[in-house]
C-alpha cells in the first residue's frame, strides 16, 4: 500500500517536472508577476489577459532563468487571454492535450507562481467544464472548474493532466478550493482570431503526434 | 503501469457510474441543486433546504431528459426531502456496506446542478457514533468529510473508490463542514416519509432557556444546568401536567436536560403519546410530574 502512494508520488512529480520548463514568470514592472505558459519554442507565451492589462515595460523569466523583454502580441479581456513574445528558439513546450475530452473526476495539477512562490503545484479533479457551470452560468464562457488551491500567481499558469498534457490555463479563484482555468481549446480559438495561426498549426501538427 | 493513471481513471469511472443515479432538482429558484435516485419506480431523496416548492418540480435525468415531481414529505431536523417522480423508469446506484467505512478512505462528493455530472475529491475526516443535529435530529452515526460542496451539490451522493453511495450531502445541517447522511438515516427517513408523508416530533409546548442550577443541587444531580420555562403554551402538554412558568427542568424520563439539546433529543417521534416523568425545580424543591408527550405539528 505504502508503495502504491510512493509509486503515485513519483508519477506526480515526473510529470511536473516536465511541465515546469514551461512554465514562465511574467513581470509586469508593478512589482507583480504572474505566470505564463510557452506555447510555442519560437517564443510565443500564453498567460491571462489581467496579468498584462495596461501594463508597459513587460518582461518574462524563462525557466532557464534568462530574464527577456516580452512583446503583447494580442489580447482578449473577455477570454481572459494574452499571447506575448519573446525573442528565443528552441524552447521546451507542453504537450497538448484534449480539453474536450475532459471528464468530472480525473486529475489534474496547477502550476504557477502562488504568492510568488516559484513553479508550485496543487493538485486535485476535475468538478466539471463547459459553458454552464452554477458559478459561472453568466458568463457564458466556458470553464474548467477544478477542486485545487489556485492562489495569487497562478494566473497564467497550465492545468495539466496526468501524463503533463495541457489541458487548460489557470485564470480565476472561485473559492478557497475551487479555481477556474480557461481550456486549450479556448486558447487555440484566440489565437486563431489573433492570426497567430502559424503558431496554432505548430502546436496542431505537434499535437498529432501524441495522439 | 501508471498508478496514476489508473487513480484518475477510477475516479473518472466512479464518477461516471455513480452518476447514473443522480439527478439535478429544480426546486428553488436559479441554482438547481441534486438528488439521488432512491428507487426505480421514481422515488427520489434530496436535500430538504433545496425544496422550496411542492409541485411541478423539474428533475434533469442523467440521459439529458427531464421530468417533473412532487414533494412526498420532508424532514427538517435531517434536512432531506423525499421526491415522486412521474418517470418510473429511473436508474438506481448501489449502496456501499457502510460497516467498511474508515476516517481516511478517499470518497467523491457528486451533484447535477447543470446537464452533466460533477464531481469534487476528498477522504473520510471523521466518523463516529450517532449524533444529535441543531435542529433535533438523529444521524445513525456522524460522517464528516473534507470535499468540497460546489454551489448545487448539496442532495447528492458520497460515493466511494468503486462508485457506490455512502450517503447523501449536504451543507446546511452544520455551517462550514461537509456533513453526510447515512444511508441507515436515509433509509428510515425515506420510508417513513413515503408511509406516513412526515416525521413525527415530540411536543411539551413550554418555551425555556438554560439556567445554572444552584451549587448543592448542581453536585447532587451532576449537572451544572437545567432550562428554566419563561414560557407555557396554555392547553399544551406541560401545562395539563401542572408545569408552571418558572419551574426548572432538570430530566425527562430519567435524561438529564441541561440545555435545548437534550430537550429535543428527548423529544423523538417514538415518545409521541407516551407518560413520561419530568423532573422540575420549583422553589428549591424537585418534584415529579407526568406528562404525556404531545405531538408537533
Amino acid at each position: 500500500m505504502s508503495n502504491l502512494i510512493q509509486q503515485l508520488n513519483d508519477e506526480m512529480s515526473s510529470a511536473v517536472e516536465g511541465v515546469r520548463k514551461s512554465l514562465v514568470e511574467i513581470h509586469n514592472g508593478h512589482g507583480g508577476a504572474g505566470a505564463g505558459t510557452i506555447w510555442h519554442s519560437d517564443g510565443l507565451i500564453i498567460t491571462n489577459a489581467h496579468v498584462v492589462r495596461g501594463r508597459r515595460g513587460l518582461k518574462v523569466t524563462l525557466p532557464d532563468k534568462r530574464t527577456l523583454p516580452a512583446r503583447l502580441l494580442a489580447h482578449d479581456d473577455q477570454h481572459d487571454l494574452a499571447a506575448l513574445s519573446v525573442d528565443a528558439t528552441g524552447l521546451p513546450t507542453i504537450q497538448a492535450g484534449d480539453s474536450q475530452l475532459l471528464k468530472a473526476g480525473q486529475w489534474v495539477m496547477a502550476i504557477g507562481h502562488p504568492w510568488g512562490i516559484a513553479g508550485a503545484v496543487t493538485a486535485g479533479i476535475v468538478i466539471g467544464e463547459g459553458a454552464q457551470l452554477p458559478e459561472m452560468a453568466a458568463s457564458e464562457r466556458e470553464w474548467i472548474a477544478v477542486s485545487l488551491h489556485l492562489r495569487p500567481g497562478h494566473s497564467g499558469g497550465p492545468l495539466v493532466d496526468i501524463d503533463g498534457r495541457l489541458v487548460g490555463i489557470n485564470t480565476m479563484i472561485a473559492g478557497p478550493d475551487v479555481g477556474m482555468a480557461v481550456p486549450a481549446h479556448v486558447v487555440r480559438a484566440f489565437l486563431h482570431r489573433a492570426g497567430l495561426s502559424d503558431a496554432v498549426d505548430a502546436t496542431a501538427k505537434q499535437r498529432n503526434n501524441y495522439v | 503501469m501508471s498508478v496514476l493513471s489508473d487513480l484518475s481513471n477510477a475516479l473518472a469511472a466512479a464518477t461516471e457510474n455513480a452518476g447514473a443515479g443522480v439527478v439535478r432538482v429544480e426546486a428553488r429558484p436559479r441554482l438547481p441543486a441534486s438528488g439521488i435516485v432512491w428507487s426505480a419506480d421514481g422515488v427520489i431523496v434530496t436535500a430538504h433546504h433545496v425544496v422550496e416548492q411542492e409541485d411541478n418540480i423539474g428533475i434533469g435525468l442523467p440521459d439529458g431528459k427531464t421530468t417533473t415531481a412532487k414533494l412526498v414529505g420532508r424532514d427538517p431536523t435531517t434536512d432531506l426531502a423525499v421526491l415522486r417522480a412521474q418517470s418510473t423508469s429511473l436508474t438506481t446506484r448501489a449502496w456501499a456496506d457502510p460497516a467498511v467505512l474508515k476516517v481516511g478512505h478517499i470518497v467523491l462528493a457528486l451533484g447535477r446542478p447543470g446537464e452533466n455530472v460533477m464531481a469534487t475529491l476528498g477522504v473520510v475526516s471523521a466518523l463516529g457514533d450517532a449524533w444529535r443535529t441543531p435542529a433535533g435530529g438523529r444521524l445513525d452515526r456522524y460522517l464528516q468529510t473534507d470535499v468540497v460542496m460546489y454551489p448545487g451539490f448539496s442532495g447528492g451522493p458520497l460515493v466511494d473508490a468503486s462508485g457506490q453511495f455512502i450517503g447523501l450531502n449536504t451543507s446546511a445541517l452544520l455551517r462550514g463542514v461537509g456533513l453526510t447522511v447515512p444511508v441507515a438515516t436515509l433509509r428510515s427517513v425515506v420510508e417513513t416519509l413515503l408511509t406516513k408523508g412526515r416525521i413525527s416530533r415530540g411536543y411539551l409546548g413550554v418555551g425555556a432557556q438554560p439556567v445554572r442550577l444552584p451549587e448543592a443541587l448542581a453536585k447532587q444531580l451532576g449537572q451544572e444546568t437545567g432550562l428554566l420555562a419563561v414560557s407555557v403554551e396554555p392547553g399544551g402538554p406541560a401545562e395539563k401536567a401542572g408545569l408552571f412558568m418558572g419551574d426548572t427542568l432538570v430530566s425527562l424520563v430519567d435524561q438529564p436536560i441541561r440545555h435545548l439539546d437534550d430537550l429535543l433529543g428527548a423529544l423523538g417521534g417514538d415518545r409521541v403519546g407516551a407518560t413520561v416523568k419530568a423532573r422540575v425545580l420549583r422553589g428549591g424543591q424537585l418534584r415529579d410530574l407526568n406528562v404525556v408527550i404531545g405531538e408537533r405539528e
